[in-house]
């Protein structure tokens, strides 16, 4: 049998902590996603190598960097992993250049001149660490880990620590460094949207065990992840770009072909992901009239889902294919006689909207 | 007193508390080290042992320096051998200062690693850097502060020290007079006049020293 791109299996115990899963997987980008004290961050330190005395199996970038069975366990400082942790991480005694050097004598200057592109780092360089705005701090520290020379990068809750506005702009610079950059990368969160916007698979921890993996969407809509996702805010996240204006707002288009009206103006051209919460979609039977809200979108219904008190009708859209969650009373549901593959409409204000990135 | 004799006894103080504080160093700082990150086991007892002379009368202290110098006791037959005689030396004074200054700065040094969030270390190491070159690049620079501090404590506390060394180094004129012993024997011979100024100069070394270092952690902490 070959080797998967990735393993991580760790068996660590920590006074009332277990963390026991056995993960393995073959895209690129993996979000590992759950609750706070699922055990997310032991599972990245595991991985590298902070836990003597945890029985792990790592293998991340092509080689086994731990494996009790082969008698390997690479030290820490070779495994060659662009470690970021939750904050503090920047050395408070160099400045940020001086930062972004630090872990050069392994990796190469091509790499730090890449991520100092990247991530838009040029106009920090002379600054002192403390005079950074944590978005700034974050970028530096992701900045510094690609300058390295890292196999794969490991980000923990990259965004957790960042308000509203600087979590935008954060969350661009990491989708640049997703797509420009070749590496594998292993990000954690408990946010939903950057599950679903970073992640070509995701990976669902809860109490230091797998919950599900597989497709991000597909899994935190599940049945089974859905009280913990939608506890956490999820929502339907699209990507993709702004193709015109339409009387004071900006029209979205989404990557698989979905056009929405936004409340905001937004540039033509500009790539941006938008989010949208199930309970703000309206369903209707039939084609709405004249209505204020600037969005109706044809569509039908794949599957209806109690949870809870909730009823979440799932619907694909005609137009581009989008799948389109909305949250509604199980009397409504009833009342619309909805089944699998009914047709509805779905309407949704252009102010509930809203720019994630 | 002339003012040869002033300097004389200035200058020895000031050479016996560096001699003593830099011979010190390395081995506090890595003891403080082992201790703050790494406890060996029989932590306890080390920590007693360390702090031992710091507990201790520092007459008894010097008795067992006394003890251990001396061409009597135990290791007698090897200082016959080498041909030296550390008793009444600067060196006996320097090494009484050394006993009774490494609690001191283990403890300031232990304080100031033990401040450093291990995070930056872990981060180093994963960016590739080694334990040893983690430390000099991190977790010192990090904890300078504390260890510099700690260090000029224990350099002015030792300027003081007087049980232990009288035992050992004795108070000869120009050779282990430090400034403590100098104002003892003064008092003892009734020149009160020359006693103040030595006092004087202690005064002036202590302040000094504790002031420069206030003001640079101050700079540092902007």
């Amino acid at each position: 049998m070959t080797d998967p791109a990735v393993r991580i299996a760790v068996d660590l115990d920590r006074g009332d902590f277990h963390l026991d899963v056995d993960l393995a997987w073959e895209e690129r980008v993996v979000v590992i996603f759950g609750p706070s004290g699922s055990g997310k961050s032991t599972l990245l330190e595991a991985a590298l190598g902070l836990y003597p005395a945890a029985r792990c199996r790592v293998r991340l970038g092509g080689a086994w960097l731990e494996d009790p069975e082969q008698g390997v366990r690479v030290a820490v400082e070779e495994r060659r992993l662009g470690w970021v942790p939750q904050a503090p991480t920047l050395f408070p005694h160099l400045d940020v250049a001086a930062n972004l050097r630090f872990g050069l004598a392994r990796g190469d200057a091509r790499a730090l001149a890449r991520a100092v592109e990247v991530l838009e780092l040029s106009d920090l360089l002379d600054r002192r660490v403390d005079a950074l705005s944590g978005g700034e701090q974050q970028r530096v520290a992701i900045g510094r880990a690609l300058a390295s020379g890292p196999r794969a990068l490991l980000l923990d809750e990259p965004l957790a620590s960042l308000d509203v506005g600087l979590r935008a702009r954060v969350l661009r610079h990491l989708l640049r460094v997703r797509d420009e950059l070749d590496l594998p990368i292993v990000t954690i969160t408990h946010d939903p949207d950057e599950a679903l916007l970073l992640g070509q698979r995701v990976v669902v921890l809860d109490g230091g065990r797998e919950v599900a993996s597989g497709d991000p969407a597909e899994v935190l809509w599940s049945r089974a992840v859905l009280p913990v996702s939608a506890a956490l805010g999820l929502e339907n996240v699209y990507q993709g770009s702004v193709t015109g204006s339409s009387a004071g707002g900006a029209v979205f288009r989404s990557d698989a072909g979905l056009d929405l009206v936004l409340p905001v103006e937004v540039a033509a051209g500009e790539r941006i992901c938008i989010g949208l919460r199930s309970e703000d979609v309206l369903l209707a039977a039939d084609p709405p009239g004249r209505i204020s809200a600037r969005n109706a979108l044809a569509a039908r219904v794949t599957r209806c889902e109690q949870s809870g008190p909730d009823v979440f009708v799932h619907l694909r859209t005609d137009a581009g294919g989008e799948r389109l969650v909305a949250r509604v009373t199980p009397a409504a549901a009833q009342m619309l006689g909805l089944a699998d593959g009914s047709p509805v409409h779905a309407v949704i204000k252009a102010q509930s909207l809203h720019r994630i990135a | 007193m002339s003012g040869a004799e002033l300097l004389a006894i200035t200058a020895l103080t000031v050479r016996v508390g560096a001699a003593a504080t830099l011979a010190i160093l390395p081995f506090a700082v890595a003891l403080a080290w082992l201790l703050a990150r790494r406890p060996p086991p029989g932590e306890s007892l080390i920590r007693a042992l360390v702090a031992l002379p710091m507990v201790l009368p520092p007459v008894a202290v010097g008795l067992v320096l006394l003890w251990l110098l001396g061409r009597r006791g135990p290791a007698g037959p090897l200082w016959e051998a080498l041909g030296v005689d550390l008793v009444f030396t600067w060196w006996a004074a320097a090494l009484a200062a050394a006993v009774v200054g490494f609690p001191l700065l283990t403890r300031a040094c232990e304080q100031a690693f033990a401040d450093v969030d291990p995070r930056y270390e872990q981060v180093a190491r994963s960016l590739g850097t080694s334990r040893l070159s983690t430390f000099f690049r991190v977790t010192l620079p990090l904890a300078r502060r504390g260890v510099l501090y700690g260090t000029i404590l224990a350099f002015t506390r030792r300027l003081g020290e007087f049980g232990a060394t009288t035992l050992v180094a004795g108070i000869l004129p120009g050779r282990t007079e430090t400034l403590a012993l100098g104002i003892y024997s003064r008092v003892q011979l009734g020149e009160d006049g020359a006693a103040l100024t030595l006092c004087g100069v202690s005064f002036a070394i202590g302040l000094a020293a504790m002031w420069a270092a206030e003001r640079w952690l101050r700079r540092e902490s902007q």
